[in-house]
């Protein structure tokens, strides 16, 4: 439970408008600190809402596939250029970047993670990977600015970001797969 | 199971009781030997350049113009700081994974000595422009300096051989594992692979600037990046910094507490410091820029973060040592508050100079902490405060220690014995070591608050009265220099006296054992994988923002000076 207080906390740290104009102020922090550290809130409130609604999480995520495929599509919405700068103009939409990034990512991954099969947990790695190395040269390699918001110096900025992350990932995806895959057991 | 795996576990088991019973085997030792003799070998020469600086500096005496101070400065930078350092910790960790993974896999040995060979050839082909003038440009070769392309290509090979041990220790760690399921990786493999994951991570930043270097300096490439170039530089350089700690800190956490009949700090506690050291490292290159114009402050800001976040785990070794210190001392009788420090063991060298490595490392690190911190780097910044604080540091807490594990390491690979003669010898050097830094860097560092630059050979700026001020404390730079000599020259000889000339025996490599009340081990320590890539976000944390800009944003690349 005290995880839950820490994720409750967190989010509402990253809602104090300061904090929040900072993390925004930067695109790769918009991107890359403010939005993660959403959905880790999230993440970490979890078990509270799991232990108050266990029919719900029962019912509607069963195998875990319903809450991943929600995970990847609230993720893939804050990917697309033009919602940053919604979020950051429109306070309906930053509102809803802040519910539904711990309440619709966070939550249902946590919810889904231990549910779905090993297989299943490494098409998702796959899967955001690619969508990093994709989003990366998009970044990088458009020559006009996609946000009102941000420079084109921060836009590609923003895709050497994702570039070094998808490089990690896959790092990653290839220690796992040939010096150390985790006996399906010991998946923490 | 199936009885051949039985039969096979057993057999290997029995190989290594062998191992541990008669001590290394020749193929390693003799690996082990030629790193060892490379290390001792640079130290002399690098040593006397030392000495040939102090004398300049203090104006004793005039080195010629075909061996001027600059040239004696960058060999001595190189030999001391990339030679003694890398050759040292590749043979030591080699003969520690020797020891504790059951000897050596062939194909990692020989690629531990194509590595050593091309570090020679390297070393050869870097040190010739530096004699011919043609390289003189500090070990740190800043463009737009530009050294003969040689230089460059010698320092590619030295790395490309570093890659190479670094890459046959993750290929006998990954091994060991997977001959043996479920264990945790000894500690000693653990520090190793901690050390070799900086080494060749660490350096990738400064192979890129060297390969671009070397286009640029044949005039393939007209212009470089300097800004860019500065950057890669420190992101190897600082990295290089914590490798040596990494390692000195191997012995203190593992080595010492056995050689003073003690057990080691909690065994958890050990590989968080090591993961937290790794992960946190390589970002904090920033610092040696603070200076630099063409970063923002808030970048400044975040790096110095990065800087202190380092201090972390060094406060927690700090807080590990004395507690294994004070209970080992108070096991053997020490009464008192202060009473269990008379019970440790001082006469013997192979405790004194790690312990008084460790100590000195409380005002080296104090020093560190305050140059990091952007107003007081712009007191001390290029004055020998610098050079006082990393002969404090890199001189006396890393080298110390390595001296220290010398008096053990060179008898083990050797099959031979530390005699009481030889300790005595090694207690003398100790103390004349310690008594020659006290001097030398105690002046430095405070000549270089007077504002006394460094790099720069001596001159009084035309009777001017702050540079004649500075005369009294680079006298006694001049003596702390001797003295240190004097050392230097000892330390040679016991390590050649050690390899070649002690009585035969067997000397035993010492590995303390976790305290008894040990908690298990969580599983997760070992899933180095998953450390590497927190490691790389962390460094594309600090990285990708300046990056992208130094890049985009840059001005003019420069051409090619020679500027002496
Ligand atoms: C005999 C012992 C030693 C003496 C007398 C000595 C003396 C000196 C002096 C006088 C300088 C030049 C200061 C300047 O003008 O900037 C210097 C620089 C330096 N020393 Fe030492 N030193 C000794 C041992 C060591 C050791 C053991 C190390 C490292 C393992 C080391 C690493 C360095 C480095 C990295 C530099 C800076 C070179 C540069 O600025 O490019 N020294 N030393
Ligand atoms: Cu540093």
């Amino acid at each position: 439970m005290k995880q839950s207080k820490y994720g409750l906390a967190l989010l509402l740290f990253l809602a104090i408008p300061i904090v929040a104009h900072l993390l925004e102020s930067i695109m790769i922090m918009h991107m890359h600190m403010q939005m993660p550290l959403l959905v880790i809130s999230g993440f970490l409130m979890a078990p509270f809402f799991q232990r108050q609604f266990p029919k719900f999480f029962a019912s509607w995520n069963e195998n875990g596939i319903p809450g991943i495929l929600l995970f990847t599509v609230i993720m893939v919405y804050w990917m697309i250029p033009r919602t940053m700068d919604d979020a950051l103009t429109e306070l309906p939409v930053e509102v809803f970047k802040f519910i539904s990034l711990p309440f619709l990512a966070g939550i249902p991954l946590r919810d889904s993670w231990r549910k779905i099969s090993n297989n299943s947990q490494r098409v998702t790695f796959i899967v955001f990977t690619i969508l990093f190395y994709i989003m990366g040269f998009l970044y990088i390699k458009v020559p006009v600015q996609l946000c009102n918001n941000y420079l084109l110096i921060d836009q590609i900025t923003l895709g050497w970001g994702y570039l070094t992350l998808a490089i990690c990932f896959t790092t990653y995806l290839v220690y796992i797969a040939f010096i150390d895959s985790p006996k399906p057991t010991e998946v923490d | 199971m199936n009885t051949s795996l039985v039969n096979r576990k057993e057999t290997s088991k029995l190989y290594e009781k062998s191992i541990k019973l008669l001590g290394m085997n020749l193929a390693d030792a003799k690996l082990s030997k030629a790193y060892m003799s490379v290390a001792f070998i640079a130290l002399l020469i690098g040593g006397v350049l030392g000495l040939l600086q102090g004398l300049e500096r203090a104006g004793l005496i005039q080195l010629p113009y075909w061996f001027n101070y600059y040239q004696v400065l960058t060999a001595h930078g190189i030999l001391l700081v990339v030679v003694l350092t890398a050759f040292f910790t590749i043979g030591y960790f080699y003969a520690g994974l020797s020891h504790t993974l059951g000897g050596l896999l062939p194909q990692v040995r020989t690629m531990a000595w194509i590595g050593f060979w091309l570090k020679v050839v390297g070393l050869v082909i870097a040190v010739v422009p530096i004699i011919m003038n043609e390289a003189t440009v500090m070990y740190t070769f800043y463009p737009p300096m530009a050294a003969s392309p040689y230089f460059y290509i010698g320092l590619a090979l030295i790395v490309v051989g570093i890659w190479l041990c670094a890459f046959g220790a993750f290929i006998s760690v990954a091994k060991w594992r997977k001959a043996h399921p479920g264990q945790h990786i000894p500690i000693f493999a653990f520090f190793a692979t901690g050390v070799f994951i900086l080494l060749f991570f660490g350096s990738i930043g400064v192979t890129i600037e060297v390969f671009t270097l070397i286009a640029w300096s044949f005039g393939w490439k007209p212009t470089v990046n300097v800004l860019l170039s500065r950057t890669l530089f420190w992101s190897f350089g600082h990295t290089l910094v914590n490798i040596w700690y990494l390692t000195a800190v191997s012995a203190w956490y593992v080595v010492v507490p056995k050689i003073i009949g003690g057990r080691r700090f909690s065994d958890t506690l050990t590989r968080v410091v090591i993961i937290l050291l790794v992960i946190t490292n390589i970002p904090g290159g920033f610092h040696h820029q603070i200076v630099d114009p063409g970063m923002s402050q808030t970048l400044k800001f975040l790096h110095m973060f990065m800087s202190i976040s380092i201090g972390f785990p060094s406060l927690m070794t700090a807080f590990a040592m004395f507690y294994v210190l004070e209970k080992t001392g108070r096991k053997l009788g020490g009464k008192g508050l202060l009473g269990w420090l008379k019970k440790l063991p001082w006469g013997d060298v192979r405790f004194l100079a790690p312990m008084i490595a460790m100590i000195a490392f409380i005002p080296a690190g104090a020093g560190g902490i305050a140059q990091t911190t952007n107003q007081l780097n712009q007191v001390v910044h290029n004055t020998l405060w610098v050079v006082g604080h990393f002969h404090l540091t890199v001189g006396t807490s890393v080298i110390l220690t390595f001296f220290g594990i010398s008096y053990w390491l060179i008898p083990y690979i050797s099959k031979r014995r530390l005699t009481p003669r030889m300790n005595k010898v090694g207690v003398v050097q100790t103390i004349i070591w310690t008594l020659g830094m006290l001097f030398m860097s105690g002046s430095m560092h405070l000549v270089g608050l007077l504002g006394s630059p460094r790099r720069t050979s001596y001159t009084t700026y035309g009777e001017n009265a702050t540079a004649l001020g500075w005369d009294p404390y680079l006298i006694f730079l001049a003596v702390g220099g001797t003295l240190l000599i004097i050392g230097v020259l000892i330390q040679v000889f016991a390590v050649f006296h050690m390899m070649f000339f002690a009585p035969k025996g067997t000397t035993e490599f010492p590995i303390a054992e976790p305290e008894v009340s040990e908690e298990k081990t969580p599983a997760w320590t070992d899933r180095w994988g998953l450390w590497i890539v927190i490691m790389l976000i962390v460094v594309s944390m600090g990285y990708v923002v300046p990056l992208v800009d130094l890049i985009v944003n840059a001005p003019p690349g420069s051409p090619p000076f020679k500027t002496w």
